[in-house]
């Protein structure tokens, strides 16, 4: 909200500078958005103070509003403009200008008054100055009202030339397909689902809440007019405004919740204005208002500000505060007051709303800062939370960088699985990923364009699945750690080895072992206890954190006391392309002896045959007959896998 | 036997001047005097079945024999070892590269510093689902369907309107507040997700930090005490902070805070758009609605929320000056 400083002075007198006004309506909730700027029009010269307007306060977007509010916080006086207290005069009933709303779920008050033989001409120079200072330019003295008064009391209005409209009617309906205005600067608006229009034979003259149309525009030539003040369903207009992108100062004040009530005073006000600054004549016209919007009471206690606040502020004060910001006080006993809530405080929805009020009038500075007493709760931290922590840590002691990336990418082909977004931006971010490698594998592309090789990077996050069951649909959040490794030979072989690495560290860390590698289609499974806890792929892993949780044990890394562990080498012949790690793992389960066994050596060559390599198992047990236990493998080698020793 | 201690005095003589390495005098003294098979070892085992006067000649002999040899050894080694150090193909004067050691995020570093902070005043961490429902994103946050606050956050819809992905750690906040009985004292780093036009500083996707407490007698100074510790903690002790109103639809009063910018001092330059100020948090006393929503008698209990965006925090403190290159790869460790 812009507020020349030239004009709040109208509402509030002050001696003090634009800098200290400022600041007062920053600690008051209209914060400071941009630095102070001169606005200079010929003689005229004004501060500009640009204050950032959040959705609530429908009436912080008038001037008088701020003001009333810097009133209170200053201790100053409100002063407020003149309306015209005359009553207009009577209409003959062929003078009545018909109003008929035929979309009563969108429209709640629809106030309209007549004048007549007004004369249209150029504003006067502190008319338009303001509204240029404010930053809308100068039309004529009657269009220039209406956005004068719309920016002092935040009320919309709008003048039509009468003797231009087709039928002495304003007909408000829902817009119909097709349909368009084209507006003051000569653009065609059509219409979107959900718009109303006000109309003349059927025909649309303005874009309801939107925009009004050059068609019966007020100009020179005009000495007839309808004004009018509408108030609508604040949803409707905002829905309306982003089908059609438009923003203006219309929308930005009828898309908030404006009350029904202050239609009435924005046109006595207006009706005050042209009176002055045009003339003619005053006449009533039809205040379409069927069901009048209740005015809220509440109360407010001083237990509650208390308890809030932890003060006890003086009771003087609290009615003080309440007055300024236009509470009417209805009753007060000793718990507190009871109170009406000014009409245009349409944002007051609870008491806390009011004790706010209180708050922020006697300025947040001036709360004591105490500190919390009470002891701690209960730790509700998850464990998961603390594990995905722990396995960074892990990680990390690997020589891995963490990233994080985001989850948001590109459809993937046909994969029914995939959580599309229904309302993306952008094609390349239209839906979630399904697998963290698909958007951490790329980060390694970055450390190839810094020369950086030999660089292995993980992430601990999520990818998302989604089920379809009955047509309805369950969304999966799936949490792994993902690592992905590259290095400059870009030979699979070795970049696989160190991805097993990887794995067999990680998982030595948390006390997992025993688990298996094996290999399904197109990845190989990582088991352990036969229950699926990743996949192995030649350059990446991916383990879920919540199955590493569950499994993680203690893990016996400090020893006290000698291990008298013994090793025996066996020296096999496979097949080549045999893989290894079914074979490893039978043998480590035959006998709990049998400690671990390391594959020391695969070779080929001379001593092997061909089609087939040598390998050399280290076993490391514990046993005082390893003659035996040599034996026993040998025999279950032999039968299972049809495999002699060499 | 004589001879028989003369030929292992030149055997193992004759052997130790040939042995150049410490693993080789280590298998020589295993050799000759390894407890169990030591050759020297062996023959002092056997003194006993020697007769009286042999035992008188030949024990001395055989101490002398392993004194002296023990000692040889052990001189030897030493030197090797001395000598290996000396090696003048050892070179101490220059640097080696470093080793790979892994690097944690920014904005895990950032997370971290904070769960530490509150992890102190007795806080837990929490976290929530990134795939919300309206019901814990909006409702439950006193946020209504069309609400014009919803405009201040653009959704990004799986299945409008119910199904989302979450726009703030609010959530987080109504999931707490739900699933948990007073008192509560809880901080939660989330992720979160707009549909906004990406620019260097507005990402689709990014980082709240925010934190919830309730409990009897939680006013508003306890509040104002949490984010000055808080900022001091972030900032250092000298930092400045004003409180002042500020609307947020799940708080009433609500409360934002802004430290002097420590770029200008104050004075106002670009970092902090000329206002001397920067806004580091929003915060309020939960609103009464939000409490009973979430199952709690908001006449028994009062309690503050606070929240912040992360990454502006974490870009600063890295030097990083867009958002796309922290999450989208653009930052490499080096």
């Amino acid at each position: 909200m812009k507020v020349p400083y030239e004009w709040l002075k109208e509402y509030v007198k002050t001696d003090r500078s634009p800098d200290e006004v400022a600041e007062s309506f920053t600690y008051l909730g209209l914060l400071l958005d941009k630095p102070i700027e001169k606005y200079i029009s010929g003689s005229y010269e004004t501060d500009i103070l640009d204050l950032e307007h959040r959705m609530d306060r429908s009436d912080w977007l008038s001037i008088l509003g701020c003001a009333r509010d810097l009133a209170a916080f200053d201790s100053n006086k409100l002063l407020y403009p003149e309306l015209q207290t005359e009553k207009p005069i009577k209409p003959a009933k062929n003078q009545i200008v018909d109003i008929q709303v035929l979309c009563p779920d969108i429209v709640n008050r629809f106030t309209t008054v007549v004048f007549r033989n007004v004369k249209v001409k150029d504003s006067p120079d502190w008319l338009k100055n303001r509204l240029e200072a404010y930053g809308i330019p100068s039309i004529n003295n009657i269009v220039d009202i209406t956005n004068y008064v719309m920016v002092e009391l935040g009320q919309p209005m709008h003048a039509q030339d009468l003797t231009k409209m087709e039928a002495q009617e304003i007909v408000i309906r829902k817009a119909k397909a097709g349909e368009s205005v084209t507006t003051l600067l000569g653009e065609t608006v059509e219409v979107v689902p959900d718009a109303f229009v006000l109309t003349q034979n059927d025909k649309p003259t303005v874009i309801g809440g939107i925009v009004g149309g050059i068609k019966t525009g007020v100009d020179k030539s005009t000495t007839n007019i309808i004004l009018d003040a509408g108030n609508y369903n604040q949803n409707t207009v905002r829905k309306v405004s982003r089908l059609l992108k438009i923003q203006n100062e219309t929308v930005i004040r009828y898309d908030k919740f404006l009350h029904p009530n202050l239609t009435e005073i924005a046109i006595k006000r207006a009706a005050r204005l042209i009176l002055d600054l045009a003339g003619g004549d005053y006449y009533e016209n039809i205040d379409w208002y069927p069901e009048k919007h209740a005015e809220k009471e509440m109360k407010i206690r001083y237990e509650r500000v208390k308890k809030v606040s932890g003060m006890d502020i003086d009771t003087k004060r609290v009615e003080d505060i309440l007055n300024k910001l236009g509470y009417e006080i209805i009753l007060a006993d000793e718990e507190g007051f009871y109170v009406k809530v000014p009409y245009f405080r349409t944002d007051v929805e609870v008491e806390d709303d009011i004790v706010s009020d209180v708050l922020r009038i006697g300025n947040y500075q001036n709360i004591p800062i105490t500190s919390i007493s009470e002891t701690p709760p209960k730790e509700i931290t998850p464990p998961i939370y603390k594990f995905e922590d722990e396995l960074k840590d892990i990680c990390v002691k690997l020589g891995l960088h963490e990233h994080i990336t985001e989850p948001l990418v590109k459809r993937g082909e046909s994969n029914p699985n995939q959580i599309m977004l229904e309302n993306a931006l952008s094609s390349e971010q239209n839906a979630l990923r399904t697998t963290l490698y698909e958007t951490l594998a790329p980060v390694l592309n970055i450390y190839t364009k810094h020369k950086i090789s030999d660089i292995g990077v993980f992430e601990i996050g999520k990818f998302y699945t989604k089920e379809t069951h009955n047509k309805s649909e369950k969304y999966n959040e799936i949490r792994v750690l993902e690592v992905v490794y590259k290095n400059s030979t870009n030979d699979p072989k070795i970049i696989s080895q160190r991805v097993k690495t990887y794995l067999s560290t990680i998982l030595y860390e948390l006390g997992i072992s025993g688990f298996v590698q094996s290999k399904s289609n197109e990845n190989t499974e990582i088991l352990f206890n036969k229950d699926l806890i990743g996949y192995l792929k030649y350059d990446s892993l991916t383990l879920f954190t919540e199955k590493l949780l569950k499994y993680k044990r203690q893990n016996d890394r400090v020893l006290s006391d000698f291990r008298n562990y013994k090793t025996e080498d066996l020296s096999l012949s496979i097949k080549k392309h045999r893989p290894i790690g079914p074979i490893i793992d039978k043998i480590t389960n035959m006998d709990t002896d049998i400690l671990g066994i390391e594959l020391a050596e695969t070779y080929i060559g001379d001593n092997v045959e061909k089609g087939e390599k040598g390998i050399l198992l280290r076993v490391t047990h514990n046993s005082q007959k390893f003659d035996k236990l040599r034996d026993k493998i040998k025999t279950v080698l032999q039968e299972e896998f049809d495999i002699e020793f060499r | 036997m004589d001879k028989e201690i003369q030929q292992i005095r030149d055997d193992l003589a004759n052997k130790l001047e040939n042995a150049f390495s410490v693993d080789k005098i280590d298998q020589l003294y295993l050799q000759y005097f390894s407890k169990k098979h030591g050759i020297i070892t062996q023959l002092i085992k056997d003194l006993p079945k020697l007769a009286t006067d042999q035992k008188k000649i030949y024990g001395p002999a055989l101490n002398t024999l392993q004194d002296e040899f023990k000692q040889k050894l052990d001189e030897k080694k030493k030197k090797l070892i001395q000598n290996s150090i000396e090696d003048p193909s050892i070179d101490l004067t220059y640097a080696e590269k470093p080793l790979n050691s892994g690097m944690l995020h920014p904005t895990t570093q950032v997370i971290r510093e904070m769960n530490t902070f509150f992890r102190y005043y007795g806080f837990s961490i929490a976290e929530g689902p990134e795939i919300e429902t309206a019901e814990y994103n909006f409702r439950k946050l006193n946020l209504p369907e069309d609400h014009p606050a919803t405009d201040l956050q653009d959704t990004l819809f799986i299945k409008e309107p119910d199904i989302l992905l979450t726009t703030h750690a609010s959530s987080v906040e109504a999931r707490v507040l739900t699933d948990y009985d007073p008192p509560i004292r809880v901080a939660f780093p989330g992720k979160v997700f707009r549909n906004e036009t990406v620019n260097t500083t507005n990402g689709s996707f990014f980082h709240h930090y925010q934190g919830v407490v309730v409990d009897k007698g939680t006013t508003i100074q306890n509040l104002k005490a949490t984010l000055t510790d808080f900022h001091k903690f972030l900032f250092g002790d000298d930092v400045v902070i004003r409180f002042r109103y500020k609307y947020y639809p799940e708080v009433s009063p609500g409360m934002g805070t802004d430290m002097i910018c420590q770029f200008c001092g104050g004075n106002g330059c670009n970092v902090c758009k000329q206002r001397g100020w920067i806004e580091v948090l929003g915060s309020g006393m939960i609103h009464y609605n939000t409490l009973k929503m979430c199952g709690i008698d908001p006449e028994e209990y009062t309690g503050f929320a606070f929240g912040m965006g992360l990454d502006r925090l974490v870009m600063q403190k890295f030097n990083i000056p867009d958002i796309r290159k922290l999450y989208g790869g653009g930052i490499v460790y080096a």
